[in-house]
């Protein structure tokens, strides 16, 4: 949780939300932020939960991966920063592919269940050689004091500014990747029906190959985001899994534009949650007093609250149609 | 040394029972509960409860917590019993967490007990009767091996009785203990309730040998050493299970016993070593012996005196 309690201190205006007048803009500024982070990572784990039918907890610590692998290009090695970040995230997209052929690929006959376990350990494994390799305290890549930029009452630093762009275009980029190339429609058609897509001549194997690849760079750049925003420390990928999850499974799992909806909605809940006051609400039970607003430490229940309310409500997801 | 071996296998105990506790819930009715810990987390908080604010018997304390963690296992299942097993599982993970939160979140008692702040001073049973710490372990040790006993001999008959029978014809999926009338729901309910009370009587266990207890002892990592031991051991078979939580433990504890010996290594670094060695220990019992060390025994129909595998 040290991340998030620097996340704060580092945007510096949560203590202007708590004030009268609300900040509507501030309050958006935050939520695309989270959002541009959040939908980096669920996009990745949707995808693979499309080809092989298993949430992969490892997911996550791609974007450790990709944002410590940047800070050893740019602190250690002297490189500027853009292209020790190019090519973290090519090596983040490497140690997918490789994860795959290592593991997954001799699992894929095996059940969910195995994968899920399989997975689970290999985080563990990761996000501890992180630690080895980097130590436990919080890194950062540096950057100096960002002057920030004031915008119809919002605060944005410039690099804040930069993650929105690069998040966008990422988005962007992997519409037209998913609709307007063969390799997309490969994509899409070996999610549909494996079996059906290999008849029909696409080699489906090369096709997984690519969505490990395309899901793992995209999380490292989602986690080299993360550090640019904040901090890199090594449980950051495993601190964001919750809402990386709910995004996808809120999108409908499986589903690459919901994992981006989801993204967007859990963003908005966990900053305009906190700076609702809820008192008109609670005056309804009885409740009497000063504004209600739900206290900064409970914000990380936000995610894991609606995570689990949708998984009662809609199962299938806001926009998932139910399979039978 | 024998202080220390004393001490380890106190915790193997302890985290035995947890590992069984799972085991009916995993490697009986396959249920993927990522939230495990949520089980041993009530437990301990409620014993600690219960006897430090409430001036409650260690027994009282134990008892409660065994109740209220069972009661919460059924509270959790009941609304997500239909869920598809990814579902559940992430479902159970975000739980574990909220009951985590709202623990971090929460005084108790005054403005420093609670919270980030933990429990500390929780009461040893009969601890005055005993000179020297290490005669007291000696008989926490014995306190825990007898639950632990009990713990084994109760899953044991458990699985064995048509009950068990009906859990395991739900691991297999629901098509056919549905068609033979049983009602899959409830069934996974009762799992859910059996296997959270047993992870809370090794929860109020740790809190009363620990003293103290805080949040950050119930992160999501522990659950997942728990589910180390199930994997590595044989999912359903307790024995396996019981194996699997020594080797765990055993490996889990092995720093604070090497970095005494091994100089030249800092205890960080070890700390790190011994995660990734047991995350790819999971893994590749994943790959290579997916039914553990010590495999469920498969029941052959036709064969002489088929049931007294287990």
């Amino acid at each position: 949780m040290v991340g998030r309690r620097n996340r704060h201190r580092v945007r510096g205006a949560r203590d202007d939300i708590r004030t009268p007048g609300i900040a509507v803009t501030q309050v958006l500024v935050d939520s695309l932020l989270r959002t541009a982070q959040v939908s980096l990572l669920s996009v990745g784990l949707t995808l693979v939960y499309s080809l092989l039918r298993f949430p992969n907890f490892a997911h996550v610590e791609f974007a450790v991966v990709g944002g410590y692998v940047a800070l050893l290009f740019s602190a250690t090695l002297g490189l500027p920063l853009l292209p020790s970040i190019v090519l973290a995230v090519l090596i983040a997209g490497a140690c997918g592919v490789l994860m795959d052929r290592a593991v997954f690929a001799r699992l894929r006959d095996t059940t969910p269940i195995l994968m899920m376990i399989a997975s689970f350990g290999l985080g563990i494994a990761m996000r501890a050689t992180v630690r080895l390799a980097w130590g436990a305290s919080p890194r950062s890549y540096g950057l100096g004091l960002q002057s920030p930029v004031h915008f119809l009452d919002a605060t944005i630093t410039p690099v804040q500014i930069w993650i929105l762009v690069v998040a966008a275009a990422s988005m962007l980029g992997f519409y037209l990747l998913l609709n307007f190339t063969r390799l997309g429609i490969a994509m899409r058609a070996t999610a549909d029906n494996a079996g059906l897509a290999s008849s029909s001549g696409i080699y489906t194997e090369r096709v997984i190959g690519t969505v490990w690849f395309l899901g793992a760079a995209f999380a490292g750049l989602g986690g080299v985001l993360i550090g640019l925003d904040t901090q890199l420390f090594p449980r950051m990928g495993f601190g964001i899994i919750i809402p990386v999850f709910a995004a996808a499974i809120l999108g409908g799992i499986g589903n690459p534009y919901g994992a981006v909806a989801g993204a967007l909605v859990i963003g908005l809940a966990e900053n305009v949650g906190l700076a609702i006051n809820w008192q008109p609400l609670l005056g309804l039970f009885g409740h009497t007093g000063g504004p209600a607003y739900i206290p900064t430490n409970w914000r990380a229940a936000i995610p894991f609250s609606i995570l689990i309310l949708v998984l009662l409500v809609r199962p299938q997801g806001l926009f998932g149609e139910r399979k039978s | 040394m024998i202080d220390f071996l004393v001490y380890l296998f106190t915790i193997i105990g302890i985290w035995g029972i947890l590992a069984l506790s799972l085991n009916v819930q995993f490697g009986f009715t396959g249920l993927v509960n990522l939230g495990h810990i949520v089980f041993f987390m009530l437990g301990a908080y409620v014993s600690a409860i219960l006897v430090i604010l409430a001036g409650m018997p260690f027994l009282v304390g134990v008892l409660g917590a065994t109740v209220a963690a069972g009661l919460f296992g059924g509270l959790m299942a009941l609304p997500t019993a239909q869920l598809q097993q990814d579902y559940w599982a992430i479902s159970t993970l975000a739980a574990a967490e909220i009951v985590r939160i709202f623990f971090l979140n929460t005084t108790l008692g005054g403005p420093y007990i609670g919270a980030s702040f933990g429990i500390s001073g929780i009461p040893q049973p009969l601890r005055d009767a005993f000179a020297s710490p290490a005669a007291y372990g000696w008989f926490y040790f014995a306190i825990v091996a007898v639950a632990l006993a009990g713990s084994y001999f109760f899953v044991r008959w458990l699985t064995a009785t048509p009950f068990g029978r009906a859990l395991k014809a739900i691991r297999e999926g629901d098509e056919v203990p549905l068609a033979l009338g049983k009602d899959a729901r409830s069934l996974r309910v009762r799992a859910m309730i059996v296997g959270g009370a047993l992870g809370g009587l090794a929860g109020a266990l740790f809190a009363h040998f620990n003293a103290y207890i805080a949040p950050n002892y119930f992160l999501p990592l522990e659950t997942f050493i728990v589910w180390a031991m199930v994997i590595l051991g044989g999912a359903g078979n307790h024995k396996g299970v019981l194996v699997g939580a020594v080797v765990i433990e055993a490996l889990y504890n092995s720093t604070r016993f090497l970095a005494a010996h091994v100089g030249f290594i800092d205890p960080g670094t070890l700390a790190s070593l011994r995660m990734i060695v047991i995350g790819l220990l999971i893994t590749g019992v994943v790959m290579y012996m997916p039914r553990g060390l010590m495999p469920e025994p498969r029941r052959r129909y036709g064969a002489r005196n088929a049931a007294d595998g287990r």
